[in-house]
């Protein structure tokens, strides 16, 4: 049975300062289906998504919906239109109950006259959570209700406000629903959405590819804005579309494998059977002086949480830590920083780097101490410490005094390379050094990771994309669901396949 | 009916998980401000203790919502910002340049103005004008609202000054002092009309699009306009309508003392806050309401009584206060929403 089109984009094009983030593609959606939007990140997925909530408008092409043309001015236009989206951080209210979330700004269709009526509010809230098969009581605080309750309440408000708008096949689109969810409420959610396939079309963005096979019935690749191809998902091919979303294999040189240096035998960490509970189950492994590790797994396989306990910004529930043989313990992140470890954190913006202070102030900041001269910060000092890291790391910019905000992505991730470089970290705990970051900028920092590693700098590294990581590492760990299951050396002259260690990580 | 204020007990929620699921426990969770009774007769006992019980005779107990009328009013009105996750301590400079104009603009000695009962929605005008531009500067030029209503406080204390040349202006219109000081049923008619006030924004608060709405900004201004609530417009309309009651009850204050003179709006922010926090108002916003702000007053007002009766130190008394200010804030503020703590 042909099915009939809800969306259809018609060379699509969004242009961005210095980035095309759609290139100008065809992509039609159906009704009734469930579809999997897969690609890495910057493949263009989420700002296909602003589009059809209208929060982007597109630079070139059209978007029709229901086959007409169609100019969305917001996410609230777009819910008139019958487009939803549940969000990842969630839109539900904490302090209001579930009623009052259900019809926020729609309280007039249960007024009369000034006044709004509860018990028709709570009774219309009982229905349409029953309809989703939902047992909710509809005046408890959401504050009260678990993550997956909450996603509920805000898919059953995006189905009613659909019927509202008298639309017959509304458009639902989930983006990452399942990072805050567990398995049982998983399972749940799938269920639910099976169903609510049956008057509507939901587009599901996950980065759990067994996810999206299990449950789309077409899955289309994105890659670097543009469309790569579609395949109908249950019998989809995991290691296919791995390798359709990365794209390129792995070219000779790339991540500047030749720079990479054997590591000495010196071992500068270890690390004894760290366990965190119900996350991590107990852990060891030993880190070398001039070593580049890499962690891998999946979001949920334990190795965030494995850094943040050596980060200091989380606590292990058992085992040991040893630098240079000694025991340490790291309840805070200044014990890290005694100890000379640092983090570089995911999220430069708002963990690594202080954007309304300047390069100066934040290269500075670890070592103050160094700075001073009797008794006072000596200006002249600062300035020059600044400026010897600064050329080192070649952050480019006008004066140390340039506010950090005003920098791009890779010079604001030189900064904090150049304040951890000044503080004399020994072993560097680096967290997607290349996310959001240009092409040009991350060859530049991989060059950096080369130098440190030559200069007998430690590494724990988790990347963007398993080539990165494989690219980049002396060695890799790799955790599945809290478990080391392997141990992958990665010498300069035989890197192993991607597709070897995606069977270890799903 | 299940209510706003049933919100503010969420924050004290290891005082609720204390209470057990018997009996007790259900009507204590059923009563929105079971938890602030509970405070109010814990001051009550140790009061009535130590004054032979003189606190909970009858006449004293009229004294104290006597005395509890005008500092509910204005609780009321600061609520309403602070429902809304903002803040409003423009109180003090609002109520003084309405007092002055009440004064001015009556049957007085200075002047040949009389305006008589015209001088009603004239103070509700002005102090919702300085209200309105305390919304303004909140949301247009996105002023942190403690900041500019601290600004506009001090401003509109000096104007009052300068208007009233910084004397006070005895009144010759007797009527207002007579509603002000009369009984109904034995009862103080202020106390009654700060009642009334306090149901009408209890039935807003909980009956009306706007007062649902109050409570999304609360909760989170940015996911409340996502879902399309029109923030500005009802942070505007809230800081006008707060604004608006500190005008009344600067009258208030002129009719109760027969005078005017812009002092009379000092020292009223303080118990208004104390009463704000200790009914369960939560600083962060969007949990308590109308309900809290009554029985806050009488809490912090019965206090007051008490420590008086029970002839403290007035420097102790100050002391308490501050204490008590502290605790309440401590116990319902909600510490995940605000983050970074400046």
């Amino acid at each position: 049975m042909e099915k009939k089109k809800i969306i259809e984009f018609k060379g699509i094009r969004k242009v961005f300062p210095g980035v095309v983030a759609l290139k100008g593609f065809d992509l039609a959606i159906y009704e009734k289906e469930i579809l999997g939007l897969v690609g890495e990140n910057g493949a263009g997925k989420s700002t296909l998504m602003k589009i059809m909530t209208g929060n982007y408008q597109p630079d070139g092409g059209q978007f029709l919906l229901r086959g007409q043309p169609i100019v969305l001015g917001g996410s609230m236009e777009a819910i008139e239109h019958g487009i939803g989206m549940v969000f990842q951080e969630g839109s539900i209210l904490p302090n209001l109950t579930v009623t009052e979330n259900l019809f926020l700004c729609h309280e007039k269709e249960f007024s009369k006259g000034w006044f709004i009526s509860e018990s028709a509010m709570v009774a219309e809230a009982r229905k349409a959570l029953e309809e989703n098969g939902l047992d909710i009581n509809p005046t408890t605080l959401c504050g009260n209700l678990s993550p997956a309750q909450r996603q509920m309440v805000e898919i059953t408000r995006l189905l009613w406000l659909s019927r509202l708008y008298r639309h017959e096949n509304p458009i639902l689109i989930l983006d990452e629903p399942t990072t805050v969810l567990l398995e049982k409420e998983i399972k749940t959610l799938f269920e639910i959405l099976n169903r609510i396939k049956e008057h509507a079309t939901v587009i599901l963005i996950s980065h759990r590819l067994e996810e999206i096979i299990e449950n789309s019935d077409r899955i289309v690749v994105l890659k670097d804005g543009d469309y790569v191809t579609e395949m109908p998902g249950k019998a989809a091919d995991i290691f296919k579309i791995e390798q359709l979303m990365v794209g390129r294999d792995m070219v000779e040189g790339y991540y500047r494998r030749n720079e990479q240096v054997d590591p000495t035998d010196t071992v500068v960490l270890e690390v004894k059977d760290l366990a965190i509970e119900s996350i991590l189950e107990p852990i060891s492994f030993t880190l070398h002086k001039g070593e580049i590790l890499a962690l891998v797994g999946l979001i949920g396989s334990g190795k965030e949480e494995l850094v943040k306990c050596l980060g200091g910004s989380m606590q292990a529930t058992q085992g040991s830590i040893y630098r240079n043989g000694k025991r340490i313990s790291i309840k805070q992140p200044k014990h890290a920083i005694a100890h000379a470890i640092g983090y570089i954190p995911i999220d430069r913006r708002i963990e690594g780097l202080a954007t309304d202070l300047d390069i100066a102030d934040n290269i500075n900041m670890l070592v103050y101490k160094k700075l001073k001269s009797r008794g006072f910060i000596n200006k002249r000092k600062e300035r020059d410490n600044a400026n010897h890291w600064m050329g080192v790391v070649k952050v480019k910019a006008t004066s140390h005094r340039m506010k950090c905000g005003n920098l791009s992505g890779g010079n604001q991730q030189k900064v904090v390379l150049g304040k951890w470089l000044s503080a004399d970290a020994e072993i560097l705990i680096v967290d997607h050094p290349t996310r959001g970051i240009d092409v040009g900028a991350k060859d530049e920092i991989y060059h950096h990771i080369r130098q440190l590693a030559k200069q007998g700098k430690s590494m724990i590294i988790m990347c963007d994309t398993l080539e990165e990581d494989i690219g980049l590492c002396n060695r890799m760990l790799i955790l599945k669901d809290g478990k080391k299951v392997n141990e992958v050396s990665c010498p300069p002259d035989a890197k192993p396949a991607p597709t070897d260690i995606i069977e270890s990580i799903v | 009916m299940k209510t706003k204020n049933s919100r503010s007990l969420e924050n004290i929620s290891t005082l609720r998980s204390k209470v057990s699921a018997s009996a007790v426990g259900k009507l204590y969770h059923s009563i929105p401000i079971s938890g602030q009774i509970i405070s109010l007769g814990i001051v009550a006992l140790i009061f009535s203790l130590g004054t032979n019980g003189q606190f909970l005779h009858i006449s004293n107990i009229m004294t104290v919502l006597g005395l509890s009328a005008i500092p509910m009013i204005l609780c009321l009105a600061v609520h309403q910002v602070i429902i809304l996750g903002a803040m409003d301590l423009s109180l003090e400079g609002i109520v003084a340049i309405t007092a002055v104009s009440a004064g001015l603009l009556l049957k007085n000695s200075v002047t040949a103005n009389d305006v008589g009962l015209w001088i009603i929605p004239i103070v509700m005008l002005i102090g919702g004008l300085a209200g309105l531009v305390n919304g303004l500067l909140n949301t247009k030029l996105r002023m942190p609202s403690f900041i500019s209503t601290l600004g506009m406080s001090w401003t509109l204390f000096g104007v009052a000054i300068m208007i009233s040349k910084g004397s006070s202006i005895p009144l010759r219109d007797l009527r207002f002092q007579k509603v002000i000081i009369s009984e109904f049923l034995g009862i103080p008619t202020v106390f009654i009309l700060a009642i009334l006030l306090g149901l009408v924004l209890y039935i807003m608060q909980n009956k009306t699009k706007l007062g649902k709405h109050m409570y999304a900004i609360g909760g989170n201004e940015i996911l409340a306009k996502q879902a399309g609530v029109k923030v500005d417009r009802i942070k505007i309309s809230i800081f006008g309508l707060t604004g608006m009651i500190y005008g009344l009850a600067g009258l208030l204050l002129v009719a109760r003392l027969n005078s005017s003179a812009a002092r009379y709006g000092n020292n009223l922010l303080f118990p208004a806050m104390t009463a704000v926090a200790v009914g369960g108002v939560s600083l962060s916003g969007g949990v308590g309401g109308a309900l809290n702000a009554v029985i806050g007053t009488i809490i912090v007002v019965a206090l007051n009584n008490g420590l008086v009766l029970m002839q403290i130190n007035p420097y102790m008394q100050s002391a308490v206060n501050g204490i008590v200010l502290i605790s309440a804030v401590a116990l319902t503020i909600d510490r995940n929403k605000i983050g970074i703590i400046k």
